[in-house]
């Protein structure tokens, strides 16, 4: 019983109701302490219960409350027999079994979800609310008091960050390491190497504050490492399919950049050379329209007339304007119409002018075009020319030969002849050569190219390897990654979870107590035999009992008819019997009597426990303070209607 | 915690002895961690006689690789398992391990203090005066009786040695929104009396 009433204390502590620490047993609890952790228990269980936390004071209240606590736990499936008394007048068991059936209904959910492996983001806000909770927990430290503005509590010590004195702005500058020291393959220039150990200097003296240290080594790292990763996938996936090394892939990276660069560049280039060929519109509505045009299209920058005359109206009216406006005291003199006309007859003039320059720049385009493109023809002809001449001169060089020839014609025949002819036989005995050169080089070079394409073919194998081991490599060090990070939270777990020791003990409890019961078990289980071997033993006995004197009646009887002597023996003999069976009666009589004793006793010593006596003193004095509070209720009652 | 290929080839130097020889290992980490604690001692291992035998050029690779990985654990808050796993695959030997490691778990609070104090931030009140005047009567008024309370809240700002004053004065109902917490309200009744 120990094991369960140390449960269910534990279970109350959990809960919140704030036992003291001496209270080891259900035995050792109040009505008060009882009620008010019965009523935590239904308030955990159900929020919506309506109970005072503690037992009031009146007595009907308190009866009153019991009731409904009564009730309330036999709404949840209470079997056993529940009323005000099992509260008020308690009573060691049955406050046990109570317990122990809302213990059992406590929500459990909460405890599940406790057990479940947390992700990373729930630790790392579990550990934001505990330093944050440390903040708000600390005292207040004047600032004198505090190295800048840090301050140390706690033990082990904690700093903490209290203001802003020693903040400084992240500002990172590059910084300049020295590279690949150690290793021996590579080739560092003489100069380069001079730099590093003379002139670089140390990386925490680069900077020009000292606090932009930390900043600056870290954004190069991160930044390092972000290009190894990027570096990493690119080549995992653009670089290894495109069969080239390393280096091979990199130039070729550089020079495609390159050339988009220099493109770009040009084509830059073009656009501002646009640009200056604008520039001698100084109008702004020009500037506008000549980037508009360009904009949209080169097909537009010749205009149509009529944006040719809106511009000059619209661009003559704003000068007018403008004039009119700087010289306004000038104009004074001349009336209005007269104004008018003027101006009528500028822009006649103007626009005749300007039809005339317009029609005169198209004549000298159209002059220019064709001119252009007679320049062409001419160039088309003179290399066509350029190219007769040659031939010409070839066939005339030919001729020449032949001619010089012709004097002494039949040698020169003979001689071309067997020129002809040692050429011929020359050209034979070449091809011959060329044959048997040849088939082997054919064959050589088949060679070379089934040997080629078994090569290529391999080297795509391993490609194909490469590509899966790499991913391999990939899953596996993810996959590592992975674990030691759950291993590491699992341990955090395992860390807070050792607080919570009860929870072995109680199952160790638990082995103990079922082993203890088999034990028990087996004990009966010998005892029963036991028993049954004795009340074998006793059947036997008295069987052979009654065998034997009804053996011994007979012979008795039998001898008693013919001597006096043994008639008085028979007598005793049934005597004897008589007697015997008399003891052995009241023998089984002391041991149902005992027995009852003995269960007697058992009740005697249940009753003593459920506190009859003193209970019963409570009750009266309950009912007499009941009977008080009724007839000074009365007494209210009457004088209130008086 | 991942680390770039630079600073590991920097840690695995400074873990050999034929670079860095163990005589002097422990006073190198040391420097490393003042270094960037201390303002004073940023450029000491220039001049340090220690390590004059030492060829500069691998002292400087191996300084910025254990600063670099040093300044990268104590920003992951890494457990000295991590870092010896690391330091193993730099192929430290035991002893420099936890030379390492026990300097680090030393300082480790410090260099984080350092990390910590990167940013900015508004101004940050760390203390309060405060005085409380009573108003009997004004040149208007002949009778006034307020109470009116002076607060000069004292800031921190970030960059400056001194601390900054911030005084205003308000009225018992505003110093009392203000204690709750309700700037805003306190704002509110500030503007309703000045119009009014």
């Amino acid at each position: 019983m120990e094991e369960v009433d140390k449960i269910v204390i534990h279970s109350l502590n959990v809960i919140g109701c704030d036992l003291d620490e001496d209270i080891q047993s259900l035995r050792q609890f109040s009505t008060e302490l009882i009620v008010s952790s019965a009523i935590r228990c239904l308030k955990v269980i159900n929020n919506e219960v309506d109970l005072p936390n503690s037992l009031p004071s009146g007595m009907s209240a308190r009866f009153r409350t019991g009731t409904s606590l009564a009730s309330i736990i036999q709404e949840l499936g209470y079997k056993g027999e529940i009323g005000y008394q099992t509260f008020l007048y308690s009573n060691e068991t049955e406050i046990r079994k109570v317990f122990m059936f809302l213990i059992d209904k406590l929500p459990k959910d909460k405890v599940e979800t406790e057990e479940e492996p947390l992700g990373a983001s729930a630790l790392l806000q579990r550990t934001i609310s505990a330093s944050v909770a440390r903040y708000l927990d600390s005292p207040w430290v004047p600032p004198y008091l505090k190295s800048k503005n840090i301050t140390w509590r706690g033990k082990p010590p904690v700093w903490q960050k209290e203001g802003a004195l020693s903040a400084c702005k992240y500002h990172s500058l590059p910084c300049k390491f020295s590279h690949g020291m150690g290793d021996l393959t590579k080739k560092i220039s003489k100069e380069v190497r001079s730099y590093y150990s003379e002139s670089l200097p140390y990386i925490t003296n680069q900077t020009i504050h000292h606090c932009d240290t930390a900043p600056s080594v870290m954004e190069d790292l991160a930044s390092e490492l972000t290009a190894q990763q990027e570096w990493e996938n690119e080549w995992n996936t653009i670089g290894l399919p495109s069969r080239l090394s390393e280096q091979e892939y990199r130039a070729r990276k550089r020079q495609r950049i390159q050339k988009r660069l220099k493109d770009n560049l040009r084509s830059d280039v073009q656009r501002s050379g646009d640009l200056t060929s604008s520039k001698s519109a100084m109008d702004l509505q020009q500037m506008i329209d000549a980037m508009g045009n360009r904009s949209s299209g080169s097909a537009k920058t010749k205009g149509s007339r009529f944006i040719h005359t809106e511009q000059l109206i619209y661009g003559k009216d704003e000068e007018k304007t403008l004039s009119q406006i700087q010289k306004p005291d000038i104009d004074k003199g001349h009336t209005e119409e007269e104004l008018q006309k003027e101006r009528e007859e500028d822009i006649e003039n103007i626009k005749t002018e300007y039809n005339n320059l317009i029609s005169k720049i198209d004549n000298l385009e159209l002059e220019s075009k064709k001119l252009t493109a007679s320049m062409k023809q001419m160039e088309d002809q003179m290399s066509t020319l350029l190219q007769q001449n040659q031939d010409k001169e070839e066939s005339y060089k030919v001729k020449k030969r032949t001619l010089d020839l012709l004097p002494d014609a039949e040698n020169n025949i003979t001689k071309i002849q067997s020129v002809v002819d040692s050429s011929a036989q020359r050209l034979v005995t070449l091809a011959n050569q060329w044959e048997k050169h040849r088939a082997p080089l054919i064959e050589q070079y088949r060679e070379l190219k089934d040997l080629n394409s078994k090569k290529e073919s391999e080297a795509e194998k391993k490609l194909e390897e490469i590509k899966a081991f790499r991913s391999k490599m990939k899953e596996v060090a993810d996959d590592a990654r992975q674990k030691e990070e759950l291993q590491k939270q699992l341990i955090a777990e395992y860390e807070r979870m050792t607080k919570d020791v009860n929870r072995s003990a109680y199952t160790k409890r638990i082995m103990e107590i079922v082993s203890n019961i088999k034990k028990q078990k087996d004990g009966i289980n010998q005892v029963l035999v036991d028993t049954r071997s004795v009340q074998k033993e006793i059947n036997m006995l008295s069987g052979k009992l009654d065998r034997t004197f009804t053996v011994t009646d007979e012979l008795i009887f039998r001898d008693a008819k013919k001597d006096e002597s043994v008639k008085k023996a028979y007598r005793n003999l049934a005597a004897l019997h008589e007697n015997f069976e008399q003891l052995i009666q009241t023998v089984t009589q002391t041991g149902t009597i005992m027995r009852e004793i003995r269960e007697l006793e058992d009740q005697i010593e249940h009753e003593s426990k459920s506190k009859v006596l003193t209970n019963l003193e409570k009750i009266t004095s309950d009912y007499q303070q009941m009977k008080k509070e009724n007839s000074t209720m009365a007494t209210k009652f009457k004088q209130q209607k008086s | 915690m991942e680390l770039c290929q630079s600073v590991l080839d920097g840690v695995a130097l400074a873990g050999e002895a034929t670079h860095i020889p163990d005589v002097c290992f422990q006073h190198f980490i040391t420097k490393t961690i003042e270094g960037v604690l201390d303002k004073s001692s940023r450029n000491t291992i220039k001049d340090d006689k220690v390590f004059n035998k030492l060829d500069k050029s691998i002292l400087k690779e191996a300084y910025s690789g254990v600063l670099s990985l040093l300044l990268e654990a104590a920003k992951f808050d890494a457990e000295t398992a991590t870092l010896s796993a690391i330091l193993e695959e730099c192929k430290f030997t035991q002893d420099r391990i936890d030379i390492l490691l026990q300097l680090y778990q030393e300082k480790k609070l410090f260099i984080q203090i350092l990390l910590g104090n990167i940013g900015t931030s508004p101004p940050h009140i760390v203390d309060v005066d405060w005085r409380l005047d009573y108003y009997i009567k004004s040149n208007q008024l002949e009778k006034v009786n307020e109470p009116v309370y002076l607060i000069s809240l004292k800031t921190e700002v970030p960059g400056k040695t001194d601390l900054e004053e911030v005084q205003f004065s308000c009225s018992l109902e505003q110093l009392q929104f203000l204690l709750a917490g309700d700037l805003e309200q306190c704002l509110l009744t500030s503007f309703e009396s000045i119009g009014a």
